[in-house]
């Protein structure tokens, strides 16, 4: 059998090859179009009006980029840049750099998204084991099988512009109060500092959000971790423990959940791309300002520097998780064979 | 050869009276197919002048003219959802086809020869399978925007979808390749084209029938997303459009019900008659989860 060592060297040397194919195509793709890239910011400029600092943004960018040189200079460049964090400038709000915009977009995606993957994961996994245990006749898998199928079937945004209805319009029109329905504060809050008063209008913004992606991921860790439970539950080693004579409680939790959390685990690296992608979406639907928004409004004013810098931040953050659990899954499930075929 | 055919032709009608005996891919089918034909009788009596701007009232709620409605530029609600479940589903199909058959002819050759080739397109297709592929979309799709069609967006979408077949054909193959049969026509001289194509193919056809029906939901998840993000086709109806524009015009919050809310139901029956179909399918491949 091949050692975990040989494991890891295959696993890194995929990771890093995939970033770097990755970051070469999002090089290459804008260049595939006809003309020089800088030709396009200027013409793009002048179409919404810009004037201002347009020439030095032209220079920084030939001086930056090596954007009078041929291709291959170029790419080096740009993977030197990229190196040092540098992602260009943003062309609607020049002198800001990309890097700039995604550090103060960054920790609004951030905090949504792992707050709300922790509550679905552990509501879904805990509700799911719950109903598997229980059986298929039981009060919980009659009622939450059937709503976790909606909820996995209907897309982040289509759920996002439901809750959008009920919770912020709806509730609004018929009781007088509803959830804010855009952005991540009242504006004007962020002048007074982090005080409580503006936390707790953070949280209020972030409601309508963080549900929908709760909602839309909590249907898939149910129903994955039901029917494992119920895979478990026919196991020789549960039959095993009932004639010792366990209690039901240990039987459950100390043998098939903990069993059944291992696949559960590596089925969060699966959807980790679904996940975060069905984040940006609803992100945009609720004007939050992370980096979906972000991208979503820099799609609008054709900044493409930021589309660009957006866009693979979020890829190489995705590879890079992927690659994180790939690392911790062997140490956690000794049964998984390394070396993979 | 003929002998070869008609075995092709007993396998696909095996296939197929399997298929209408499966309860859940028929109801899928049935529920799928009532809509699109719907929106295409429905599209001749609301030709696409009934969406241009301000050929109606603007916001005027269901009325006998307009049974759903019209919206903030005076666009016919029925007319769109028409032409748009059409143009949906026409990215849906170029989607899945192309994803299909690119997939399959990757798989295939990446499965069956092995070695050196096998290994750079395993990677490629493991880059594109661990990285969100809507992100690409939005980076191919932001260059060009404004001059998007359908057609265009279909294409767009491809160039992720085919990435998902090729690694289940791959896996089949592999298990498939060493078989006797397999064997029997290498020693009798055939070309690995041959054999892929004659001995391989037929055993396929239902995973790439699965893979269609994924890649088709899919594609039509992600147009609806691009357009949301506004890259999709401006100047044409998608049901991904049409949400785009309720969205713009904030129809949610002037309480425009019937704007907003037909794509996004007709969105949801889709999803749900196409799970429905792609569960159906499931159990035909895998007689193991069909019910006792």
């Amino acid at each position: 059998m091949p050692s975990y060592g040989r494991y890891i060297i295959e696993r890194t040397l995929t990771f890093v090859l995939s970033i770097f194919i990755s970051i070469t195509v999002v090089f290459f793709i804008p260049r595939l179009v006809p003309g020089n890239p800088i030709d396009a910011i200027l013409s793009r400029m002048a179409n919404i009006g810009v004037s201002v600092g347009a020439q030095e943004l032209v220079e920084e960018y030939k001086k930056m980029f090596g954007l009078d040189k041929d291709i291959f200079t170029q790419y080096i460049s740009f993977l030197r840049e990229l190196l040092r964090g540098n992602l260009g400038y943003s062309i609607n709000s020049f002198p800001a750099t990309v890097s700039e915009l995604i550090a103060r977009a960054l920790p609004w995606t951030i905090g949504l998204l792992s707050v709300t993957s922790v509550i679905s994961w552990i509501l879904g996994t805990l509700i799911g084991a719950l109903a598997g245990w229980r059986g298929e006749k039981s009060i919980l898998s009659r009622i939450f099988v059937p709503f976790a199928l909606l909820m996995y079937i209907i897309p982040y945004y289509i759920l996002a512009i439901l809750l959008l209805f009920l919770l912020s319009y709806y509730m609004r029109i018929t009781f007088g109060f509803g959830l804010p329905s855009s952005g991540g504060y009242t504006p004007g809050m962020e002048l007074q500092g982090l005080t409580l008063e503006f936390i707790l209008d953070v949280i209020e913004h972030s409601t309508l959000p963080a549900l929908s992606i709760i909602l839309s991921s909590l249907g898939w860790w149910f129903l994955s971790m039901r029917s494992m439970i119920i895979t478990m539950k026919g196991e020789d080693f549960i039959l095993m423990a009932y004639a010792k004579g366990l209690r039901e409680k240990v039987i459950m939790w100390k043998y098939a959940f903990r069993n059944a959390i291992l696949p559960q685990t590596t089925g969060l690296a699966i959807s980790l791309s679904r996940i975060v992608s069905g984040a940006l979406l609803t992100e945009v639907i609720f004007a939050y300002p992370g980096i979906g928004w972000l991208i979503y409004t820099a799609i609008t004013s054709l900044d493409y520097p930021v589309i660009q810098g957006g866009v693979l931040l979020i890829i190489i953050s995705v590879a890079l998780a992927n690659f994180l659990i790939d690392m911790l899954y062997p140490l956690i499930d000794p049964r998984i064979k390394y070396g993979g075929e | 050869m003929a002998k070869k055919i008609t075995y092709i032709i007993a396998s696909i009608r095996g296939g197929i009276s399997v298929a209408t005996h499966n309860r859940k891919f028929m109801a899928g089918l049935v529920m799928f197919l009532l809509v699109a034909i719907a929106a295409i009788i429905g599209s001749y009596f609301l030709p696409k002048s009934y969406y241009r701007t301000g050929s109606f009232k603007p916001g005027q709620p269901p009325n006998p003219e307009n049974p759903l409605g019209t919206d903030t530029l005076g666009r016919d609600v029925l007319a769109q959802l028409c032409w748009g479940i059409q143009n949906s589903i026409r990215i849906g199909v170029i989607v899945a086809t192309i994803g299909t058959l690119v997939g399959a002819a990757i798989g295939f050759i990446s499965g069956y020869y092995g070695g050196v080739l096998d290994r750079v397109l395993s990677i490629i297709i493991d880059v594109f399978l661990s990285v969100p592929s809507l992100l690409f979309l939005i980076l191919i799709a932001a260059l060009i925007r404004g001059t998007v069609t359908v057609e265009i967006m279909a294409l767009i979408i491809s160039i992720t979808s085919w990435a998902w077949p090729a690694r289940q054909i791959r896996a089949q193959v592999l298990s498939l390749k060493e078989r006797d049969f397999v064997y029997m026509s290498k020693l009798s001289g055939m070309g690995g084209i041959e054999i892929i194509v004659r001995e391989l193919m037929p055993h396929m056809f239902q995973w790439m029938g699965a893979n269609f029906i994924n890649a088709f939901l899919v594609a039509v998840l992600t147009e609806a997303g691009l357009s949301i993000l506004g890259l999709g086709p401006q100047r044409e109806m998608t049901l991904g459009m049409m949400i785009y524009w309720a969205l713009s015009y904030a129809a949610i919050f002037r309480g425009m019900w019937w704007w907003w809310s037909s794509p996004v139901l007709v969105l949801i029956y889709l999803f749900f008659s196409l799970y429905v179909l792609h569960l159906g399918f499931d159990e035909i491949i895998n007689p193991r989860t069909r019910e006792k």
